[in-house]
């Protein structure tokens, strides 16, 4: 099925995977964004701002479906971004969208709404509680969704777990630097928490289909093969094969030295990462394979060496390159003094 | 006086000042729902966006209720609509000349605005301040206690009473005075929820015994009075307290809501502080002394208001309007800690 499809976000890290595969499969795609995109044949660039209501009106003009991936992602730490981007961002999108007639909106939003789960796995009507600025943001916006949906429009949700896939960056640059270099990986704690990730590729799939089902729904989604985050990164060094070692750093202790480092900007870490990364978080994906027909292909250690795979043959690169938050390595900061641990 | 006539039909088109807030929230989406033309008044943006994302029939206008050309905007293309006027400042954040400028200087550009457009009803939302404080802890405020303004709020909120009821008697509008007392319910604002915290963690202190008595109201209750006096026949010309059924000690304020907390499965301390009586009467003083400045200290004027008994009685609101308060204390604080949590926040 094709049809006119805006892609909010769609020059960023997910978003360029979501428009790629909306074009592959006959869409006429047009992006919203602030920057523009890697160019691409019969694919419409609308520069805009989602706090921009105006903006926003004109781009939904003649659109069928709208994805909604604008986002200001936990290294943004910024509270007041998060309010405005995510939260009166998702407002003006959901409102532009209802005037201008456009059928379905699909809502990225994340599974930081969820916090610490009570118990896993999390499904779709788990309780929500999420602990940090961009969690509670994340919140307020599917908030918004289902007042629109009680108002009659048609909004379906989507968490993805942590997104992974070539050209994923941000904080994962910080772990590739380091494997790269032979240096040891941490963990914070054993690693034994099952920690899902969930491919690009596999996500904008979701999406795809998501955006074809009328009527609304809300759907969790991640790999269906995951292991623990010790289990993952093993793999990972395994495959690089660099000498680099995966070594455990006490959760307490650590998660005040990454509070610390980040508070004085030695460190590229957000409450996000360091609440969340030793716990366990994985979702039950049954509904969206029961109600999409999807099935995630990727699993946790291909993905992440995938990841890993781009970083090295790009690394030359990255240094001096632009794109949002997760198309650009992290900066290091003192962590390079974990690095020359032996 | 119910017998005075049938009730009018609520208007189709509503202008709402305050749209965006705690109470606003609430009306306009009650509003939303059952009328064609939704017409707000917002601070930002951001709020307008929020506040239209509710229903299509919301149109939200972002601007100062201070602002002329703001109020043009409010009423610009409505005709002969219900004006629920709810804009209004409690704790300013630049002294108490802001109480003046947007309670009163407020009021009466919405007033005039108001009558130009040919409203059919113009509902007031005032506040107990203009009574200041019962003389004993068993009297209760009725619509004939005189008025006793409590400091810069009380006055702004006194003065905005007589500019309504001026309207009224000149024949500009058909005007209606609502006033509520202490408010809590969904859409509540942070420092309500700071509230919360501090309660279920034992540390909301009771200045004296907290024998003192309170009447408080729901925002639920509050828009059915509010829907009410849009209506009833016997309502121009005429002011209502809009409240819970019955007052209350302080001291069993607080004990509800611990009960509220527990019963939405929340760990809550036993803990309850109680200052000496003189503190909140010393925070008054200093309150007074600063407000006298021109200066004003939130937490200085919640404490010495927490001392005194602000009870009022709702006989007439119940006889004239049909008001019938349907939710009551625990279940009321029930639902606003499920709306906390439900929206994240940490209490």
């Amino acid at each position: 099925m094709s049809g006119r499809v805006l892609v909010t976000g769609g020059s960023g890290y997910f978003g360029s995977v979501l428009v790629d595969q909306a074009r592959d499969r006959g869409d006429q795609v047009r992006i919203f964004d602030l920057a523009p995109p890697t160019p691409r044949d019969g694919v419409e660039f609308v520069a805009g701002d989602v706090r921009d209501r105006d903006a926003l009106r004109a781009a939904c003009e003649g659109v069928d479906v709208v994805f909604h991936n604008v986002a200001q992602v936990p290294l943004a730490k910024d509270r007041s971004l998060f309010h405005s981007v995510n939260v009166v961002g998702t407002a003006n999108l959901l409102v532009a969208a209802r005037d201008a007639g456009v059928t379905k909106v699909v809502h990225t939003s994340s599974s930081a709404v969820f916090g610490i789960p009570a118990a896993n796995p999390v499904r779709e009507d788990s309780p929500r509680r999420p602990l940090e600025d961009y969690g509670r943001a994340k919140l307020e916006a599917e908030l918004l969704c289902e007042e629109a949906v009680a108002a009659g429009q048609d909004v379906t949700i989507i968490r993805p777990r942590t997104i992974m896939g070539h050209g994923r960056l941000g904080i994962m640059a910080v772990l590739f630097e380091f494997v790269a270099d032979g240096a040891p990986v941490f963990l914070l704690g054993s690693g034994a928490n099952r920690y899902q990730f969930v491919h690009a590729d596999d996500l904008a799939d979701a999406c795809l289909r998501a955006g074809t089902r009328p009527g609304p729904s809300v759907y969790d989604i991640g790999a269906a093969e995951f292991g623990t985050m010790r289990e993952t990164l093993q793999a990972l060094v395994e495959h690089a094969d660099t000498g680099s070692r995966v070594r455990s750093l006490p959760v307490a202790p650590a998660r005040v030295a990454m509070r610390g480092l980040a508070r004085l900007g030695l460190a590229p870490f957000a409450p996000y990462h360091w609440l969340l990364y030793s716990e366990s978080l994985w979702f039950d994906v049954r509904h969206a394979e029961e109600e999409l027909g999807w099935t995630p292909r990727h699993s946790n250690p291909a993905m992440l060496i995938e990841a890993y795979d781009w970083f090295l043959t790009h690394r030359a690169e990255l240094a001096d390159s632009g794109g949002s938050h997760h198309q650009s390595p992290a900066r290091l900061g003192l962590l390079r003094v974990l690095k020359r641990l032996p | 006086m119910p017998g005075v006539g049938p009730d009018a039909a609520p208007s189709p088109v509503v202008v709402v000042t305050g749209g965006a807030g705690w109470l606003g929230q609430n009306l306009v989406r009650n509003l939303a729902r059952t009328r064609t033309r939704v017409r707000c008044l917002v601070r930002s943006g951001d709020e307008a966006a929020v506040l239209e994302n509710v229903a299509s029939s919301v149109e939200a206008v972002a601007g100062d209720v201070r602002d002329p050309a703001a109020a043009d905007r409010l009423f610009d293309g409505v005709s002969r609509p219900t004006v629920f006027h709810a804009a209004g400042v409690i704790h300013p954040e630049h002294g108490t000349r802001e109480f003046f400028d947007v309670n009163v200087g407020g009021t009466q550009l919405v007033l005039d605005r108001a009558r130009r457009a040919e409203t059919t009803r113009f509902v007031h939302v005032s506040s107990n301040s203009p009574f200041g404080a019962n003389p004993t802890r068993t009297d209760r405020f009725t619509e004939d206690s005189p008025y006793h303004p409590y400091l810069g709020y009380g006055q702004s909120k006194y003065e905005a009473e007589l500019l309504v009821q001026r309207s009224h008697d000149r024949g500009d509008l058909a005007t209606v005075i609502i006033r509520p007392p202490w408010f809590y319910g969904p859409y509540q604002p942070a420092r309500q929820t700071r509230f919360f915290a501090a309660v279920r963690r034992g540390r909301f202190p009771i200045p004296g015994p907290g024998t003192n008595r309170r009447s408080l109201v729901y925002t639920g209750n509050l828009v059915d009075g509010l829907l009410r006096a849009e209506v009833a026949a016997a309502a121009p010309g005429r002011a209502y307290w809009i409240a819970d059924a019955e007052p209350v000690e302080l001291r069993t304020v607080l004990a509800t809501v611990r009960s509220a907390l527990q019963a939405e499965g929340l760990s809550v301390s036993s803990r309850q502080p109680h200052l000496p009586a003189s503190a909140a009467a010393f925070a008054a003083t200093v309150d007074r002394l600063l407000q006298g400045q021109g200066r004003y200290v939130q937490a200085l004027h919640v404490l010495g208001e927490l001392r005194d008994t602000i009870a009022c009685d709702i006989t007439r609101a119940r006889a004239e309007l049909g008001y019938e308060p349907a939710i009551g204390l625990l279940e009321g604080m029930r639902t606003s800690i499920r709306w906390c949590r439900q929206h994240g926040a940490h209490l």
